[in-house]
């Protein structure tokens, strides 16, 4: 299972004379849910629409399950299911003349599959979707997108307007259902907690180039706190020596107690700091809070690229 | 603080139904894998589960905690490695002949690698090489003693 799904290999997006999007490189493993993490204004909607093809590279290549996002723009978009975060509805449709809509101009609709999420979600088959809440048109959004039997489902800001019990169907229809089956779900957020609850791939963008790209399991693994406790307050050198460490982000004192922030080699950075000339008399492992650390790469404050 | 607290009904050998409960604290730091080869582990420990029995299917587990499918598959794969689990091809994934075996050997390093901590730990505190080791000889006369009286 490690085919790639989405690949997107030194893409460069420029809107006139403004870059976009500088270098950016990412790959999407296939049967991931993949967290795509950015401030407002960071790049993550323009990605999007480069993945699909709405928008041209100025420089490099988009490629989604192995076809060329604008050479073979008709082969992606069949196997695509895409919820934008405008929602491409027809206000003036109901949702019986919307399903109608979708199945004249989809390749493949499954109008059992639309129905199954209508009805999970609940949503009036008969009201005109100008009527809708915010959170139903993405649900309607969803529902459609999964008409077509994506293998791919590219959400942007899929649960940014939804209430706390939309959010937690939505997203535990995204892991229970499509991701179960094996599809491969790739959505931007800006809310942490929604990458953090359901997402096992995360890559944070910022200013148009990717900070930070992991498993979320390998960032929990290797962002720790060591919780270093001297016998006295330690020289400054000292201090400025395991700032320099590999794999330190971070180093912070208060008296006896140093904090050091790690992004990996723990183990190691540990028998390093017991052969010192002056070693703690105590080392604590302390696992970070991911929220915190992803908070991190979003400010900018860190950087792995 | 959300941890989600499943209740996992997985068949057993027989007719009896055995209820294990999976809880997954996305916000500890601990990686979510981790986790779940943890709390196998101990299931396995304590008896609840037993060679023979079932995991659940990955698609089924991933839905039940609402965790990506992956993370559940990275926990069987770290399980199988450690030839605590198999899987058979159209059956499932099986708690393996072996694991309680294999579970006591690791229970026993992991009880030396203590005694050498709180071995180390005594010398560093500058506790007497004579007084530690009667110590050791009492707890020992008291907890076997009690052993030998039980059987």
């Amino acid at each position: 299972m490690n085919k790639v799904a989405i690949l997107v290999d030194h893409l460069t997006v420029n809107y006139g004379s403004q870059c976009v999007l500088r270098d950016l490189s990412l790959e999407v493993p296939v049967g991931t849910i993949f967290g795509f993490l950015g401030r407002n204004g960071a790049g993550k909607t323009t990605t999007i629409k480069t993945l699909l093809g709405i928008r041209r590279p100025t420089a490099g290549k988009v490629e989604v399950l192995g076809y060329d996002v604008v050479r073979q723009h008709i082969e992606v978009c069949s196997h695509v299911g895409y919820v934008s975060e405008t929602h491409n509805l027809y206000d003036y449709l109901n949702i019986t003349q919307m399903c109608a809509f979708c199945r004249d101009t989809s390749r493949r609709w499954k109008q059992n599959i639309v129905d199954t999420y209508l009805d999970l979600f609940a949503l009036p088959r008969t009201q005109k979707i100008k009527q809708f809440s915010k959170g139903m048109k993405t649900q309607l959004a969803l529902s459609l997108a999964m008409g077509s039997e994506p293998d791919i489902l590219i959400l942007d800001e899929p649960t940014a307007d939804l209430d706390p019990i939309a959010r937690e169907l939505f997203l535990h229809t995204l892991i229970g259902d499509i991701a179960a089956a094996g599809k491969t779900v790739f959505f931007s957020s800006h809310i942490l907690s929604d990458i953090e609850a359901v997402a096992d791939h995360v890559a944070v963008i910022e200013g148009g180039r990717i900070v930070l790209s992991a498993e979320l399991d390998e960032l929990r693994e290797t962002h720790k706190i060591l919780r270093l406790t001297y016998p006295e307050g330690l020289p400054p050198a000292e201090l400025e020596y395991l700032q320099s460490l590999p794999h330190v982000s971070q180093a912070k004192q208060e008296g006896q107690v140093v904090q050091l922030h790690t992004t990996g080699m723990v183990n190691e950075l540990v028998s390093l700091i017991k052969e010192r000339l002056y070693p703690p008399h105590d080392i604590e492992t302390l696992h970070t809070d991911l929220g915190s650390v992803l908070l991190e790469y979003i400010k900018g404050i860190r950087n792995d690229h | 603080m959300i941890s989600f607290a499943y209740k996992y009904t997985i068949l057993v050998t027989g007719e009896r139904h055995v209820a294990i409960w999976l809880n997954v604290n996305i916000h500890s730091g601990i990686p979510i894998y981790i986790q779940i080869v943890e709390q196998v582990q101990h299931a396995l420990d304590v008896g609840v589960l037993q060679p023979g029995d079932y995991l659940p299917p990955v698609r089924e587990l991933a839905s039940e905690l609402t965790i990506a499918p992956n993370t559940i598959v990275k926990a069987y794969n770290e399980l199988q490695h450690m030839g605590l689990i198999e899987s058979r091809p159209g059956r499932g994934t099986i708690v393996t002949a072996q694991a309680n075996a294999l579970r006591h050997e690791k229970r026993v390093e992991a009880l030396y690698e203590r005694l050498h901590a709180v071995v180390h730990d005594a010398a560093n505190m500058g506790i007497d090489g004579q007084e530690f080791l009667a110590a050791v000889q009492r707890e020992i006369g008291s907890a076997f003693d009690k052993r030998r009286e039980l059987t």
